[in-house]
C-alpha cells in the first residue's frame, strides 16, 4: 500500500512521511507539482495527499489530471486556506477529504485510514472482538469474559468505533464527529467523560485493560502485554 | 467649477434679496412720482385751456390778441399753437416749437431735441365739429431731469444696499456658521489616537444639535470598536505569549543536558498540549475573523430546534451527570439555519453553563415559538454575574475570572464571541441577563415576514 505526498514545505513533508511510514505505510514524498502529477498518473498509489499551493502545478490541477485520466485514487487535500469556496471547489473537483492547517497528526492518520478503508469492501460483520471482549452487532450486546455488560446507545456506538478501528489512535475530535456527529471543535471534555464511563464498564473489573489513553493524541483500543 | 463657500453663497443671496427689494421700491416710487407729475400737468393745462378758450372767444378782435398774449405771458413755460380745421397752422406763440406735434386729442408727451413737452390737444369750440384745434405745449424738461436724477439715485441705492448687505451678510453667515467650523476643527483633529474628542452638544444651535449628537455618537462607536480591536490584537499577543514562553523554556531546559528518554517524552507531551491549545486559539480566531468579514454564510436547512437542543443535551449529559447537574428542555420551533453552526453556538452556551453551574444545579433550555419571533433561553443556576460584566461576556478573550485558564481543550475565552458571531450571521441577537440565582442567555430571531 503506497501513499504519495506532494508537499513543498520541507519540514511538513518530512514529518508527514516519517509519521506515515512509522504508522506502517509505504510513502513517497515529492516537493513540486509537476513531478507530483507525473507520479500520480504513472505510479500505483492507494492514496494521494496533496498540498493546494505547490510550485509547478497546484494541488487542484493535479487532482483534475488524475480524475480526467480516469483514476479514482482517493485524494486528501492539505491547505492553509480555510475559505469555504476553496473547500467546495476541492470537493467539486473530486477530492475525498480536506484538512486545514494547523491539523493534528492523529487526525490526519485517522482520516488516511478512513479513506483507505473506504475502497475495500469489508464483509458484513455480525460481531466484533478483541481479546475476551465481544460485541454482538445484531443483538446489540456486549460481553467480556462471557459476562454481559449493559451499555447505553452512545457507549455502544463508541465501543463499536473503537473495536472497528482497534490499534488505531483515535483523536477526540474524530470520536466526537463519528459517534456524536459533532463536526466542529467541541468541548472534548465530554469525550473524556464518556471514555471514562466506558472504561468503568469494560475495563475496571478486568486485569488486562483494553482502552488506553495516548496522551495528547487520543484513545486506542488494543491488547497490550501486561 | 469649485463650489462657492456657504458664507459667500449666503452673502450673495442676501445681497440679491436686498437689490430686488430696493429696486422694486425704487421703480414703484419713480412710477408714482411720474404719475403725480402727469396729474399736475393735466390740471395746469386744463386750467389754461379754459382761460385760452375764453380769450380766443372772438379770434378776430384785436382785444383778444392782447388777452391771448397776456394769458400766455403769465406762464413762461407754456406755448400755444392754433391749427385750423383744415390742418393749416394759424398761430405759433413761439418760433422754436417743433413742426410735428402729436395729433391725438388729450394729454401726451413729446420729446424734441433736448426739450420735453407735455402736449394737450383740444378743440377751440367744444360744440363745433370743424373747430380749429388748440395745442398747448408745456415745457417739462426740469421734471424729466428730476425723474432722471431720482432714477440714478435709485440705482445707486440698489447697488450700495446690495453691497452693504453682502458684506453684512458675509459677516453674519460667518458668525452664524461658527459651530460648523468648530465641528470641522474637531473632525480634523480626530485620529486613531484621539477618538475621545467630542463636540459640546449643549452649545450647538438646535439645527446643528442633532448633527452634533450623531457626530458624537459616531465617534463613540468608532472609539469603542477601535478600543476593542486594539484590545483584541493586544490580547492575541498576550494569549500567545504564555504558551510560547512555556514552549521555549521547557524545550531549552530539556535540551541543556542529556536526559532519560522518559523526560524527553514528558517534555514533548507538555509541548504538545501547549501547541494544541495554540492551534485551537488560531482556529477560533480565524473563525471570528471570517465572521467579521461576513464570510460566515450559513446554510439554510429547516431545523427542529428542540431536537437540536436535545441532541446537544445528550452529548453533554455525561459531563452534567458527573456534577449532578439536571438538564432539561421545553418547547420547540422550526428554524431555517445551518445545523453545524448552530450546534456549535448552542454547544458553546451549554459548555459555558456547565462550567459555571455548581454541583446539584440546573441547566434548562426554553424555546418559545412566538408568531413573529423565535426565542431561545439557555439558563443555568449559579452565582449571578455582575451587571457591569454582562455586556462584556461576549467580548473576545473575556473571562469572568481572569485566573481561569487551564484545561488544554478549553476555548481561550472565544466561545461566547463565536456564539454571538454565529447568531448574528443567522440574523439574530443574543443577550445575557442575570437575576438572582439564574443566569440566562437569550437568543432572539425575528421570523421573516410572510
Amino acid at each position: 500500500m503506497k501513499l504519495l505526498i506532494v508537499e513543498d514545505q520541507p519540514k511538513t513533508g518530512h514529518y508527514l512521511r516519517q509519521g506515515l511510514t512509522e504508522a506502517g505505510f509505504n510513502t513517497e514524498l515529492v516537493a513540486d507539482g509537476s513531478t507530483g502529477q507525473h507520479l500520480a498518473l504513472t505510479g500505483d498509489y492507494a492514496l494521494l495527499i496533496l498540498d493546494v499551493m505547490l510550485p509547478g502545478r497546484d494541488g487542484w490541477q493535479i487532482l483534475q489530471a488524475v480524475r480526467s485520466a480516469g483514476l479514482d485514487t482517493p485524494v486528501l487535500f492539505l491547505t492553509a486556506k480555510d475559505a469555504v469556496e476553496d473547500r467546495v471547489h476541492g470537493l467539486e473537483l473530486g477530492a475525498d477529504d480536506y484538512l486545514v492547517k494547523p491539523f493534528a497528526f492523529s487526525e490526519l492518520l485517522a482520516r488516511v485510514r478512513s479513506l483507505l478503508r473506504r475502497g475495500s469492501t469489508t464483509p458484513q460483520e455480525t460481531s466484533l472482538q478483541l481479546a475476551d471482549l465481544r460485541l454482538d452487532l445484531i443483538r446489540r450486546r456486549v460481553e467480556r469474559s462471557g459476562q454481559r455488560i449493559d451499555l447505553t446507545a452512545k457507549e455502544f456506538a463508541l465501543l463499536e468505533m473503537l473495536l472497528r478501528r482497534q490499534g488505531e489512535v483515535l483523536p477526540k475530535s474524530l470520536i466526537a464527529s463519528q459517534v456524536w456527529d459533532m463536526n466542529f471543535d467541541s468541548d472534548t471534555n465530554v469525550i473524556e467523560v464518556a471514555i471514562r464511563r466506558l472504561r468503568l464498564k469494560i475495563d475496571d473489573e478486568f486485569p488486562n485493560k483494553l482502552i488506553h489513553t495516548v496522551r495528547g493524541m487520543g484513545y486506542v483500543l488494543e491488547e497490550r502485554p501486561a | 467649477m469649485p463650489r462657492l463657500s456657504l458664507s459667500t453663497r449666503l452673502a450673495l443671496l442676501f445681497a440679491a434679496c436686498t437689490a430686488v427689494v430696493s429696486l422694486f421700491a425704487g421703480v414703484l416710487f419713480s412710477r408714482a412720482s411720474e404719475a403725480h407729475f402727469i396729474e399736475l400737468d393735466q390740471q395746469l393745462l386744463d386750467g389754461k385751456l379754459i382761460g385760452l378758450r375764453r380769450a380766443l372767444h372772438d379770434i378776430q378782435s384785436s382785444e383778444s390778441q392782447v388777452k391771448l398774449a397776456d394769458e400766455l405771458s403769465r406762464q413762461a413755460d407754456l406755448s400755444l399753437r392754433i391749427t385750423g380745421s383744415d390742418g393749416q397752422r394759424w398761430y405759433d406763440s413761439s418760433a422754436s416749437l417743433p413742426d410735428q406735434l402729436p395729433q391725438q386729442s388729450g394729454l401726451s408727451t413729446l420729446n424734441d431735441d433736448s426739450t420735453d413737452y407735455r402736449v394737450l390737444n383740444a378743440p377751440l369750440f367744444v360744440d363745433k365739429p370743424d373747430s380749429p384745434q388748440l395745442t398747448l405745449l408745456l415745457d417739462i424738461t426740469h421734471h424729466q431731469h428730476f425723474l432722471q436724477r431720482m432714477q440714478h439715485l435709485i440705482w445707486l441705492t440698489v447697488g450700495l444696499s446690495a453691497l452693504a448687505t453682502a458684506l453684512l451678510g458675509a459677516w453674519a453667515a460667518r458668525s452664524g456658521l461658527r459651530p460648523l467650523r468648530r465641528m470641522s476643527a474637531v473632525a480634523s483633529g480626530v485620529s486613531a489616537q484621539s477618538l475621545n474628542a467630542r463636540l459640546p452638544e449643549a452649545d450647538m444651535p438646535p439645527e446643528l444639535a442633532e448633527m452634533a449628537h450623531h457626530f458624537n455618537a459616531m465617534l463613540g462607536r468608532l472609539d469603542d470598536s477601535f478600543q476593542r480591536l486594539s484590545a483584541f490584537s493586544a490580547d492575541i499577543a498576550h494569549e500567545l505569549r504564555t504558551p510560547l514562553s512555556n514552549l521555549l523554556t521547557h524545550t531549552q531546559v530539556t535540551l541543556t543536558r542529556p536526559r532519560a528518554i522518559e523526560d524527553y517524552r514528558e517534555a514533548l507531551h507538555s509541548n504538545l498540549e501547549e501547541l494544541q491549545w495554540m492551534a485551537q486559539l488560531v482556529n477560533d480566531m480565524l473563525y471570528l475573523a471570517k465572521a467579521d468579514h461576513g464570510l460566515l454564510t450559513p446554510k439554510c436547512e429547516p431545523l427542529e430546534l428542540g431536537a437540536e437542543v436535545d441532541f446537544l443535551l445528550d452529548f453533554f449529559a455525561p459531563l452534567a451527570e458527573d456534577s449532578q447537574i439536571a438538564l432539561s428542555r421545553e418547547g420547540s420551533a422550526t428554524f431555517k439555519g445551518d445545523r453545524n453552526m448552530l450546534r456549535r453556538a448552542f454547544s458553546n452556551l451549554l459548555d459555558n453553563a456547565l462550567r459555571f453551574t455548581p454541583a446539584f444545579g440546573q441547566i434548562r433550555v426554553a424555546i418559545v415559538d412566538a408568531p413573529d419571533s423565535i426565542n431561545l433561553r439557555f439558563e443555568n443556576t449559579g452565582e449571578p454575574v455582575s451587571e457591569v460584566l454582562l455586556p462584556r461576556l461576549f467580548d473576545r478573550f473575556y473571562r469572568a475570572d481572569p485566573a481561569r485558564r487551564k484545561g488544554s481543550s478549553e476555548h481561550a475565552g472565544l466561545g461566547l464571541a463565536i456564539t454571538r458571531s454565529i447568531i448574528q450571521a443567522h440574523g439574530g441577537e443574543i443577550s445575557c441577563t442575570s437575576v438572582q440565582q439564574w443566569t440566562s442567555f437569550i437568543i432572539h430571531f425575528d421570523k421573516p415576514a410572510k
